[in-house]
């Protein structure tokens, strides 16, 4: 299987594998832009309870979830333009890049949705009627009292979705883009070094997954500050000390427990 | 290329026979997957020392990489480690003779068991301290009061994230086409292109996946309400 292992060449090929990170950044900046529009859209009609809106969005929350991502990027990437031939639009010459953010962008969707329903919900009404109580209007009431909390209680979640996002692309080199992962195996083919390829890839993934975690828990305890740190919650064992509850519960809510 | 309906039921059919593989893929990783992040979390909670570093290590590892990335490095490093040692110590066993789906089946476990870790982890969170207190003023030892007090409700509030799990496993599985062994989408991609029809191949396959997912949501649901039937009223 290849050469014998040698340490230096995990040294060597993570510059290499570096110069593909713009790509793999691009990648997870694109699709987290267009899930957060996706997730907007499809969680407002099930906040509102618009009737038909409603239904299709279950669809559209049950299939993204519902199916793996590997699978619905070959389903875009073959299926697309054969839909939209149907309406007189030629996607043919549409570069792969546009399938893959796409792909992650709905797929992300699917999760941000979920996140922007439990966070809004999450918000006590009693705080709403304080606000109404205290004259505020109903935009100083979602702007001021709100949103900041939501926001507090949606950075875990968030986080844990940017994370598998940034997991989730390195299924991108199946349809032949080049990030990452496609690099690491162009790498290891050239020099039969796959094992050592593979650890400089994974330790790329784990600095970049590990900065974002850290980023984004700066911003919850920013967020969150005028609530107690202290945990008085009953419970029969410790807490890990850097998160709170929320996290704990947040690291496995996604639905992507497991997830590629 | 046209689309064909027709052919979305005929790849349907040359699909289903592949169904045996994901679902093995899936229920290996998971059984194991839970054993592993039984006693990582354990070893988490009680603080064991040297023990508790390694596992906390061991899912930060896991959760902060790819599924692929660990397919592949087991898969390449392995069979290296193994003829390492057979040719060291003399064994006449060699790496080869492990079949393809024996690295998908023990990479797969490493990955389920760290993302099992957080789920039993936050199951036993759920439980609330007075119950243990109550079992150890009853004089259970600390295993009697995690076997028969701890364990039962943590698997109740656990349920929701243990599915999440299983259906996380399900999908996973579709990377096993890496190391060739042919599930629902290494099946769909032969499909695909020996017919030259992908869109309806991969559409075939969505629905089998789809199909399962909710098949599996439903029956945790059913479970959920059978396992937290103890927890009647309040808001949970």
């Amino acid at each position: 299987m290849g050469a014998p292992f040698d340490i230096g060449y995990v040294f060597s090929f993570l510059p290499k594998l570096l110069d593909t990170l713009g790509v793999t950044l691009m990648i997870v900046a694109g699709s987290l832009l267009t899930g957060i529009v996706a997730g907007f859209l499809v969680a407002l009609p099930r906040m509102y309870k618009i009737p038909v809106l409603r239904t299709l969005s279950g669809i559209y929350l049950s299939f993204f979830r519902g199916t793996p991502i590997l699978i619905q990027l070959f389903l875009f990437y073959y299926g697309l333009p054969e839909i939209l031939k149907l309406v007189g639009l030629d996607l043919t010459r549409a570069p792969v890049m546009f399938f893959v953010i796409l792909t992650y962008g709905l797929h992300t969707g699917a999760y941000a949705a979920e996140m922007i329903r439990a966070s809004v919900e999450a918000v006590d009404r009693g705080q709403v009627e304080a606000a109404y109580a205290a004259g505020m209007t109903p935009y100083q009431a979602f702007s001021r009292i709100i949103l900041p909390q939501a926001l507090g209680i949606a950075v875990p979640v968030f986080s844990n979705l940017v994370i598998a996002l940034l997991k989730d692309t390195s299924l991108a080199f199946t349809l032949g883009v080049m990030e990452m992962t496609g690099k690491a195996q162009t790498l290891g083919t050239l020099t039969q070094h796959f094992i050592e390829t593979y650890i400089a890839l994974a330790f790329i993934y784990l600095i970049i997954s590990f900065t974002l975690e850290k980023l984004l828990l700066a911003a919850e305890r920013r967020l969150t500050r005028h609530e107690n740190r202290e945990d008085k919650r009953e419970s029969t064992f410790r807490l890990k000390k850097r998160g709170s509850y929320r996290t704990v519960i947040a690291d496995i809510n996604t639905g992507k427990g497991g997830g590629a | 290329m046209q689309l064909d309906p027709s052919f979305i039921w005929t790849a349907f059919w040359q699909l289903l026979g592949a169904i045996p593989t994901t679902l093995s893929i899936t229920v290996v990783s998971v059984l194991a997957g839970f054993v592993i992040g039984a006693v990582t979390a354990m070893l988490r909670m009680y603080r064991v020392p040297v023990l508790a570093q390694i596992a906390s290590a061991y899912v930060t590892f896991i959760r902060g990489t790819p599924m692929l990335t660990h397919l592949l490095i087991i898969y390449f490093g392995l069979p290296m480690v193994i003829d390492g040692l057979a040719e060291h110590f003399g064994w006449s066993f060699r790496s080869v003779s492990i079949p393809m789906i024996g690295f998908a089946y023990i990479s797969f476990s490493i990955t389920a068991g760290a993302y099992m870790s957080e789920v039993v982890r936050a199951g036993i969170l759920a439980v609330d301290r007075g119950q243990v207190e109550a079992a150890q003023s009853v004089g259970m030892t600390t295993f009697q009061s995690l076997r028969r007090i701890v364990f039962p409700q943590a698997l109740a509030a656990a349920l929701p994230n243990l599915a999440n799990s299983v259906i996380g496993m399900l999908h996973g599985s579709t990377l096993a086409f890496a190391v060739s062994v042919v599930d629902i989408n290494a099946k769909a991609q032969i499909v695909a292109s020996t017919n030259w029809k992908f869109f309806e191949a991969y559409l075939a396959a969505a629905l089998i996946f789809w199909g399962l997912t909710v098949l599996i949501e439903r029956v945790a649901a059913l479970i959920e309400k059978r396992v937290g039937a103890y927890n009647r009223g309040g808001v949970a």
